[in-house]
């Protein structure tokens, strides 16, 4: 069986296709196509622009995928598409073309949960059987365990996702957004080893990061920290490494701040998910999203995963960050239970919550 | 003869037993409090005036977070049994306590509490020298006989716990409302000691 | 891939104690030990919150303190208030050694409550109730629920209790509810499951001191979808927590209220940031 995952939530358009052998044999990745749209330094990626960015460039990318895959439509079975979560806008535009190249090719659509398609990926790759799953990303921040056909949710925050804070403070000092606002956060932060005060907010499984934003970017404006001038000073110091003098008024530095900030809003992530973990019994981990790219994240989720005697299994960037693969491997396997989704009922939601989602190729 | 009973105390090392010993109608509190603050070292006491303690669970929670506090080198006071009148306060203030806590010319009932710090302080020296020192009636150190000798309303003013239902109060025929009000009242004392600096 | 887990070794002064502390459960924050109290002959449990290296030591160390005593402090207010929750016999929130000697983490030593966690009451109820259910009548069938309902409503009662006392939880689960044992017991029914004994709260490594009857409803509301999601047999049956809460304070009917919004809020939380 051959499908195609179109991906298009946030700032990514991404075409995947994807063989399922029908001996059974292991699922392989046929092509992996992606661009992204970038927001210039210091701005977001708005809805209107994300959008525009993608209708120009589905179409160019379903063509690329089709060859580097060497496929023809015939040998498709599928169309997979994100039905949400995710931005409205983004969102719609894939699924439109969505739409058009199942009723131009005759193929059936299955409408797949974005952070579904993340965890069945996640598994996939990992080989991780029934793990605790930390989805991380700029628009989500929850724990996830498997149970009883439902990926459920034990915990997530209560306002802003991790990313989507990591995202922001990115914009108040002008880091730049190329290849991601976190990765340059974390290349920062590696220049320093200095832990400023924040909140630091968990409750029960669940945790908040608006008041952690709120209390960094105000600790970057009263130290006059933000903004594209210290933005150009930091980029022309590069090279000289780590910033180790302390300042005697206590006054951080940039790189400080995105220290502080790593390692708070990252305890936090994995407590909840040890909370979760404990909670289940299970002793798997599996970090799935843009965020679990980071290092510094699969670091102490490793050594917390060691301490309980399990272990974590992250998947790398390719899959980490959104991608078309993910969204035909858990449509796929929607499709071979069964499960299509009609054209009528293709219409996107922004809210689309992962324990909505009837996992119906599972039973264990 | 000193009643003098050695405990092993749960979790603290056998190398540090704890004597300790009860008396009624002591006669000379104010001789032995001189001695203590004269800083004669053979009266190195933990000189407790027992109608500020409830129980023998309540004399033990002091005395263990003390000898705790000991081995980790963090005394407040000038020694382990300082340290011990000390630990029955819920607050910070050393003065307080000792004058709550702490032996008084007028004291009657009397808690002596010695820790074997050095090799050469055993169960026999301290009962020997209290017998020579101590002109008191020794009792045994239970709850039995602290029941009669606290002064519950006294022990509730100073740890602020003036609105539990009081353990000594009559009128409940079937005694179990007073078990429960005494050992409520017990476990909050364990915990406002427990919590003393936090 | 998974290496027999061997916990930490245990902080001063416990490396004395004879027998050595047992280790009950491993917490995501904290090991529970079942040993002795100051009186040997009287058991205890001892709540040790090892140092957490995935962190930070400077931000460690203020969780850890910051927590145990939080937790302590929590725990003796209940305790003052009646409230039936483990008594805190002694504790140490500078570790072993203090500061010279390592941060080995902070330890609770408290009142040992014997019984089992609602937890598992529920779950071998609901495994009972999966596989022989069949075999129950129409009149057994609705028994073996009001059995349910009736711990429900006492675990209300609790909570009540609690939040009147000026306290939330902060992780209401049923793994945080203890039944304890009662001296005498009655047949248990077909299931052969107990549900008696007083409820006990228990953990309160999350919990605060609050009055607000948005920490209120957020307590409730964590239970709520704790208990969907580890015991689905059971959630149908959850009303009967409301009313047992309901019924146990003044200020019981405003902090539901107030959980009829956050639930609003939750279901509808938007996942965009």
């Amino acid at each position: 069986m051959i499908g195609i995952g179109m991906e298009g939530s946030a700032n990514k358009v991404a075409i995947g296709i994807m063989l399922h052998p029908d001996d059974g044999s292991e699922a392989k990745v046929l092509a992996n196509v992606r661009h992204t749209y970038n927001a210039p330094p210091g701005e977001g990626f708005l809805p209107k622009d994300t959008a525009r960015h993608h209708r120009a460039w589905v179409v160019k990318l379903v063509k690329k995928a089709l060859k580097e895959a060497k496929v023809t439509v015939d040998d498709v079975d599928c169309i997979c598409f994100t039905q949400g979560p995710g931005m409205g806008a983004p969102l719609q535009s894939v699924a439109i073309a969505a739409r058009m190249l199942s009723l131009l090719w005759g193929k059936k659509l299955v409408g797949v949960n974005h952070c579904v398609g993340h965890i069945e990926m996640g598994r996939l790759i990992t080989g991780a059987t029934n793990p605790v799953v930390l989805y991380v990303s700029g628009g989500n921040t929850q724990v996830i365990a498997y149970s009883s056909q439902r990926y459920r949710i034990f915990g997530e925050t209560l306002d802003i996702a991790v990313g989507n804070c990591l995202d922001r403070f990115a914009r108040t000092l002008h880091i730049p957004n190329d290849p991601a606002p976190g990765y340059n956060i974390e290349q920062l932060a590696k220049k320093s080893k200095r832990l400023v005060d924040l909140p630091y907010v968990v409750k029960g499984m669940d945790c908040s990061f608006s008041g952690i934003l709120a209390a960094i970017d105000g600790l970057a404006a009263s130290w006059g920290l933000g903004g594209p001038e210290q933005a150009k000073a930091d980029a022309e110091s590069d090279s000289n490494a780590e910033h180790t003098s302390e300042d005697p008024d206590g006054k951080p530095t940039r790189a400080d701040l995105c220290f502080s900030l790593q390692e708070t809003v990252y305890a936090m992530l994995v407590e909840i998910t040890e909370r979760a973990m404990a909670h289940v019994g299970s002793k798997e981990v599996l970090i799935v999203g843009g965020v679990g790219c980071n290092e510094r994240l699969q670091e102490m989720m490793a050594i917390m995963a060691r301490d309980r005697g399990g272990s974590i299994f992250a998947t790398d960037e390719r899959f980490c960050i959104d991608n078309g693969i993910m969204i035909a491997q858990a449509g796929m396997l929607s499709y071979k239970t069964g499960l299509t989704t009609p054209l009528k009922e293709t219409a996107c939601t922004q809210r689309f919550r992962t324990d909505s989602v009837w996992v119906k190729w599972r039973d264990d | 003869m000193a009643q003098l009973e050695t405990i092993d105390i749960p979790h603290l090392p056998l190398s540090l037993p704890v004597h300790v010993a009860l008396y009624r109608n002591v006669e000379n509190a104010e001789l032995l409090k001189q001695e203590l603050l004269a800083g004669n070292s053979e009266f190195e006491y933990a000189l407790i005036d027992a109608s500020m303690v409830l129980s023998r669970a309540h004399a033990i929670t002091a005395i263990f977070r003390a000898v705790n506090d000991y081995m980790n080198d963090r005394l407040k006071s000038r020694n382990v049994h300082s340290e011990i009148v000390f630990s029955f306060s819920s607050t910070n203030n050393i003065a307080d306590s000792f004058r709550k806590f702490g032996i008084a010319d007028s004291t009657k009932d009397l808690l002596v509490v010695k820790v074997s710090v050095t090799p050469e302080i055993t169960h026999d020296s301290v009962a020997a020298h209290l017998e020579a020192s101590i002109k008191g009636t020794p009792v045994p150190f239970d709850d039995e006989t602290l029941s009669q000798i606290s002064d519950v309303a006294k022990i509730k003013k100073f740890y602020k716990l003036g609105a539990l239902p009081d353990p000594k109060a009559t009128g409940q025929a079937n005694g179990t409302h007073a078990d429960d009000a005494k050992r409520r009242l017990e476990l909050s004392l364990l915990g406002a000691i427990a919590l003393r600096g936090s | 891939m998974t290496d027999e887990y061997k916990p930490p070794a245990l902080p001063s002064p416990f490396s004395n104690t004879s027998p050595a502390p047992v280790l009950l459960t491993q917490g995501a924050e904290a090991h529970v030990y079942k040993t002795v109290s100051l009186d040997p002959s009287i058991p205890a449990a001892l709540k040790i919150r090892p140092s957490k290296p995935y962190r930070h030591p400077i931000l460690d160390r203020r969780l850890t303190r910051q927590r145990i005593i939080q937790e302590a402090r929590c725990m003796v207010k209940l305790v003052r208030e009646g409230v039936s929750v483990p008594a805190v016999l002694s504790m140490d929130w500078e570790g072993q050694g203090g500061e010279n000697g390592g941060w080995g983490g902070a330890w609770l030593l408290m009142e040992w409550i014997d019984g089992p966690v609602v937890r598992i009451v529920l779950e071998q109820w609901e495994a009972w109730m999966k596989k022989n259910s069949a075999s129950l009548d129409q009149s057994q069938l609705e028994q073996e629920e009001e059995r349910v309902r009736g711990l429900l409503r006492r675990v209300g009662h609790a909570l009540g209790g609690l939040h009147k006392a000026g306290v939330v939880h902060g992780d209401l689960t049923t793994s945080n509810l203890m039944l304890r044992s009662p001296s005498t017991s009655s047949d248990p029914g077909p299931t052969g499951v107990s549900m008696e004994g007083e409820v006990v709260l228990i953990d309160f490594g999350l919990a605060s001191q609050t009055a607000q009857d948005e920490d209120r409803a957020v307590d409730l509301y964590v239970l709520e979808r704790a208990m969907g999601s580890t015991h689905p047999r059971s959630e149908p049956l959850f009303e009967a927590l409301m009313q047992g809460y309901r019924e146990s304070y003044k200020g019981a009917t405003s902090a539901l209220k107030r959980l009829a919004d956050v639930r609003l809020r939750g279901r509808k939380r938007s996942m965009l940031g």
